[in-house]
């Protein structure tokens, strides 16, 4: 659910939501999502805040419009949501651990091998 | 537009309470209207609603002159906690004249929130307690449904589960009907999620006027040795600046800047909050309530 607290505008939250309940299969391609005016219901935000993140994945072409009907899930709305996320979400992290690696003075050696343990551990644990 | 004002200004005694505002409102939006006590929020509400009028500048409210004009009168409501009811009439009666004077009211809103608030019907409005007071009066603005209603403090002296509940039926109702509402409140921080924009006064100017969803992004704290902050802020955007320390300097400026940059020289970066905002925008630089203490 969304974070009023968190940093990450509630707008971005929407549609980062969104994205989660078309990941997990809530929405299969070309259904219906919700409209602005029940997530603003749901979430108990401002309308426009909801559209604004509903169009933040029009933009994206996960969701595309049919005129008079609302928002609805694009065919590879899958696809394109996992490469977003590699490319931004995953890119950030990783530029976050490298500066503080570097603050701390660890090597680049030092820190491939520990994301190699944090890999082996998380596959131990499967 | 609903509302506009051109360099809108207003005087007391020399005093400029409102200096040359100018502003333009949506239709069917909520706007939160932030600011310090004695900026001036109240002042320009009450020229927008008819109650004064100004001194210079234009203001329109549904392309009338607010003060004098029926139109206005008809189409808007001002709640805050100095609402005057008769004091023959019951809490019930109320609703009744409610009822005759705006044509968009709805009483069966009106009955259902008397009840869930446990307000007895029969009970005389001058001797609720504060809360209780503001609690008829935003039922009250809520109930008329008037195309334009200003909510001035609304929630003084509501305990946190009233003005939670306050703030949903707002949005339920809005949602429902929309229309356009003025709400100036200190706690940006609890209604900002309803605001679709956020008005930000201080000593009578205009500071902000933007979607709450843009203030959001608009500002970043930055923190790190003096000496690099120094050299730093020469190029950003300086909308607040605070020395912690000897060595350490903590600032916030307009977003823009190359973020990883700043991180690589070492200086932290932190998200600041529309509320934190518009308090470090509105602080005065005498130093701190710290230095009342020295």
């Amino acid at each position: 659910m969304l974070d009023f607290d968190s940093t990450k505008p509630i707008y971005i939250q929407i549609s980062e939501w969104l994205e989660n309940e078309i990941l997990n299969g809530q929405f299969e391609e070309n259904d219906k999502v919700h409209s602005q005016y029940s997530l603003a219901d749901m979430f108990n935000i401002n309308p426009a805040t909801a559209a604004k993140g509903l169009n933040l994945l029009h933009d994206d072409k996960v969701l595309y419009n049919r005129r008079g009907l609302g928002k609805f899930v694009a065919e590879n709305a899958k696809q394109i949501i996992l490469a977003k996320r590699k490319s931004e979400t995953l890119k950030g992290l990783i530029q976050d651990v490298v500066i503080e690696a570097h603050q701390l003075k660890v090597t680049e050696e030092e820190l491939i091998k520990m994301i190699q343990l944090s890999f082996s551990e998380e596959k131990g644990d499967e | 537009m609903v509302i506009e004002t051109n360099t809108l200004t207003k005087y007391f005694n020399k005093v400029k309470a409102v200096n040359e505002i100018s502003i333009s409102i949506q239709p069917n939006t909520i706007t939160g209207i932030v600011g310090r006590n004695g900026a001036g929020k109240t002042t320009f509400l009450k020229m927008i609603a008819g109650f004064l009028k100004q001194s210079s500048g234009d203001i329109n409210v549904f392309s009338e002159r607010p003060f004098n004009s029926l139109i206005v009168a008809n189409n808007s409501i001002f709640v805050d906690d100095e609402m005057l009811f008769p004091d023959v009439l019951t809490l019930r009666e109320i609703l009744v004249e409610g009822n005759r004077f705006h044509k968009n009211w709805d009483m069966n809103l009106a009955h259902k929130m008397l009840d869930y608030f446990s307000f007895n019907p029969d009970a005389v409005h001058a001797q609720l307690s504060k809360g209780k007071k503001s609690t008829f009066n935003m039922l009250f603005g809520l109930s008329t449904r008037c195309a334009l209603t200003i909510f001035d403090e609304p929630t003084t002296g509501m305990d946190a589960a009233v003005r939670k509940d306050f703030y949903r039926v707002l949005l339920k109702d809005y949602l429902a009907y929309p229309r356009t509402f003025l709400i100036s409140s200190h706690h940006l921080d609890e209604m900002e999620h309803l605001l679709e924009d956020v008005l930000l006064i201080d000593k009578g100017k205009l500071l902000i006027h933007m979607p709450i969803d843009d203030l959001q992004e608009y500002a970043v704290g930055l923190s790190g040795s003096a000496l690099i902050m120094e050299c730093v802020l020469k190029d950003q955007d300086v909308l607040y600046r605070e020395t912690i320390n000897k060595n350490t300097i903590f600032a916030i400026v307009k977003r823009g800047a190359d973020v990883e940059n700043l991180k690589r020289m070492g200086i932290r970066i932190a998200p600041v909050s529309p509320s934190d905002l518009s308090i470090y925008m509105t602080k005065d630089f005498k130093g701190g309530i710290d230095d009342v203490l020295k």
